[in-house]
């Protein structure tokens, strides 16, 4: 009996010691999410935060995830070479990595680490697997360099006041630029107006820091999007995460957030890039602006005339027309459209749980973050 | 086995008991380091960089960056590399295959020859022999992975140019620190084996076959990674054994990220702990009939 008994101890440990390690592994995400109690403030006044928000030089980690059941394709595989073959001479290979990026980024879940060491400098490095894309940017230089490619391009920009307009331009082009949660946030609240309710949701902790929780609620119901909010660092007023919600989808749609801040400013070593010795180094002009470098901004082709893009409705249901003749060609002929898209009444289209994209038998496209019969009915 | 005298349990016996912890973690230290098999193993393990090293240097065609396994491509440039990409090559399969053979051989290779029993009617008593029988699975991984570096190294140094080396980031660190950066992923690797190593101590204790235990935890390793790949299956990713053993690629950015050598120290922690735990249990309970 008492063998029995020191047996049945000695059998304990199997049980407690997995028991304490699953509770330990539930328990320390709950502790980080503990509820914060920050004195209360109204809308207005953590708006104002944001716009106080002097900080100029941090470092962090940056987790992004899109939920946007768009269909899984093998970007990394097809995608360069049909973009590289398609687009004009001496513009391969700036472009492709920003398409590719961009749509990469809307799908699936990635890390990158940023380092901002003040206004004209900054890093910000996507970590791949066993890979890394680097975009530094360095008071008149930009360089980008891929690790799986070894390739590095350099784009210098004049300093001269007028540069300065195109810098900020390209810099906006960059899809890097969606890389921080401040920026993203800084573009919904430059966009506030009437049809947005403003509220103050739940503080909470992100990245170890309290945050006051801005909410955005479009006043409208024919957008898809359900829901912005914005995490206010409580101490600083830099936007820490963003997540926007959509309709009918209760996980977010898309969702960029830091998982770690550091808020000393970085080493200066990091942003002075020399290219590895066996990199191939390609030089590049800056992009005149009227030129467009991105395909996937409509609105880079305003510059003709009859190929002005028409918005349509206002605040969160504004649908962007794009005229056919402002339609890139290269566009239209890559063959990922098809995949990408599908066949619907008048045209095909590509629909995300966000935003809704309906390119017509006739060659226009529309887009907005709103359902297809909206775009549908647009078209007529 | 010299430990495996059979003494009596005088009061000085007992204090040099403590001390015959340590002449039991010697023995076995010199035991396992003696096999063939374990030295089989690590020129198996030698040759895997090596092998790479040669088909590169005499192969005429040249890589297009990207292609092949990771840093393939710059191995020609510098030979450092050759390092790296064994380590890639290795950490999926043909390192987990000697772990499971050295930590699954542990207790059940003891039943299986009848050497058990001896070993413990030492006054050594079970909890050390366990603990002595994972300390020597678990210098087995350090020098598995050591044994790799150090290979991949000198054949790096030897057929190819040896120079600055470029991180992911595309910063450039001297010869001194990307070696000091190699014994950091070596490191890596060899936490990343721990947890394995206990699942496969754990085996072990079950059975009296020692190819059993082998072959099971080798499974074990292999259904980890499959699990891993499953994007169903997210939710459990971050706490699979296997899933931050290719991170060792965050210790080759610049600035050095720590990160995921954290993390994927905690895991092995839990794991080391929960297999552990089962193993102690399971060993003193069990009646040693060999």
């Amino acid at each position: 009996m008492k063998l029995v008994s020191r047996n049945s101890l000695r059998w304990l440990p199997a049980f407690v010691v997995p028991a304490v390690v699953v509770a330990a592994v539930i328990a320390v995400p709950l502790q980080a999410g503990a509820t914060v109690d920050l004195p209360d403030k109204t809308p207005e006044q953590v708006l104002l935060l944001v716009n106080d928000s002097t900080v100029s030089a941090f470092s962090g980690t940056v987790e992004q995830s899109a939920e946007l059941g768009l269909p899984s394709l093998d970007l990394s595989a097809g995608m360069s070479e049909s973009m590289t073959g398609a687009l004009p001479e001496g513009n391969d290979s700036v472009i492709p990595l920003g398409v590719t990026t961009a749509l990469e980024l809307l799908s699936g879940s990635h890390e990158f680490r940023v380092y901002v060491g003040g206004e004209s400098q900054s890093r910000v490095q996507i970590k791949d697997r066993m890979a890394e894309r680097d975009v530094v940017h360095n008071g008149g230089d930009i360089w980008l360099y891929d690790s799986n490619t070894n390739a590095a391009t350099h784009l210098s920009l004049d300093l001269e006041a007028t540069a300065q307009a195109k810098s900020a331009q390209l810099q906006s082009q960059l899809p890097t630029d969606l890389a921080t949660p401040a920026q993203l946030a800084e573009r919904f609240l430059g966009e506030l107006d009437p049809s947005t309710t403003v509220s103050v949701g739940t503080d909470a902790r992100v990245a170890g820091r309290s945050v006051y929780e801005l909410v955005l609620t479009p006043k409208t119901t024919e957008t898809l999007v359900a829901s912005v909010s914005i995490a206010v660092d409580s101490e600083t007023g830099l936007p820490l995460q963003v997540t926007v919600l959509a309709q009918g989808q209760s996980s977010p749609a898309f969702q960029v957030g830091f998982t770690a801040i550091d808020f000393a400013a970085p080493n200066a070593d990091l942003f002075a890039f020399t290219p590895p010795a066996t990199a191939t180094v390609t030089e590049q002009a800056m992009p005149a602006p009227t030129e467009g470098a991105t395909g996937d901004q409509p609105g880079d082709h305003s510059s003709a005339a009859g190929q002005v893009p028409v918005m349509t409705g206002t605040g969160w249901s504004t649908i962007v027309e794009v005229p056919a003749a402002a339609v890139p060609a290269e566009l239209s002929a890559n063959p990922l459209l098809d995949q990408l898209t599908t066949a619907v009444d008048g045209g095909r289209a590509v629909t995300t749980s966000l935003v809704t994209v309906f390119l017509s038998n006739d060659g226009r496209v529309f887009a907005g973050a709103v359902p297809l019969a909206a775009l549908q009915a647009a078209a007529e | 086995m010299s430990s495996s005298e059979i003494l009596p349990q005088t009061p000085e016996r007992v204090l040099s008991a403590r001390a015959g912890g340590w002449d039991l973690l010697g023995s076995e230290i010199s035991v396992l380091f003696r096999r063939r098999r374990t030295w089989a193993m690590l020129i198996a393990v030698a040759l895997i960089p090596i092998l790479l090293a040669v088909a590169v240097r005499l192969s005429s065609s040249t890589l297009e960056p990207g292609e092949g396994p990771p840093f393939l491509d710059r191995v020609t440039q510098n030979g450092l590399f050759v390092g790296f990409t064994a380590m890639v090559v290795a950490i999926p399969l043909f390192l987990p295959l000697t772990i499971g053979v050295v930590a699954g051989d542990t207790i059940a290779g003891e039943a299986g020859l009848g050497t058990l029993r001896y070993l413990l009617v030492a006054p050594a008593g079970r909890v050390r022999l366990l603990l002595v029988k994972y300390a020597g699975a678990a210098l087995f991984c350090l020098v598995a992975t050591l044994t790799l570096t150090v290979s991949g190294a000198f054949i790096g140094a030897a057929l190819f140019p040896v120079g600055p080396v470029t991180l992911l980031s595309g910063d450039t660190i001297s010869v001194p620190e990307s070696l000091l950066r190699s014994l950091l992923v070596a490191a890596y690797v060899t936490v990343s084996l721990l947890g394995l190593s206990m699942i496969g101590l754990f085996f072990s204790t079950l059975t009296d076959v020692p190819v059993g235990a082998m072959a099971a935890t080798i499974v074990v390793s292999v259904i980890a990674q499959i699990l891993d790949v499953i994007p169903q299956l997210d939710w459990l990713h971050p706490w699979l054994f296997s899933h931050y053993w290719l991170g060792f690629a965050d210790l080759l950015r610049q600035p050095l990220d720590l990160g995921s050598f954290g993390q994927n120290a905690i895991v092995q922690f839990c794991y080391v702990a929960v297999f552990g735990a089962l193993a102690y249990s399971r060993f003193v309970t069990r009646d040693i009939l060999s």
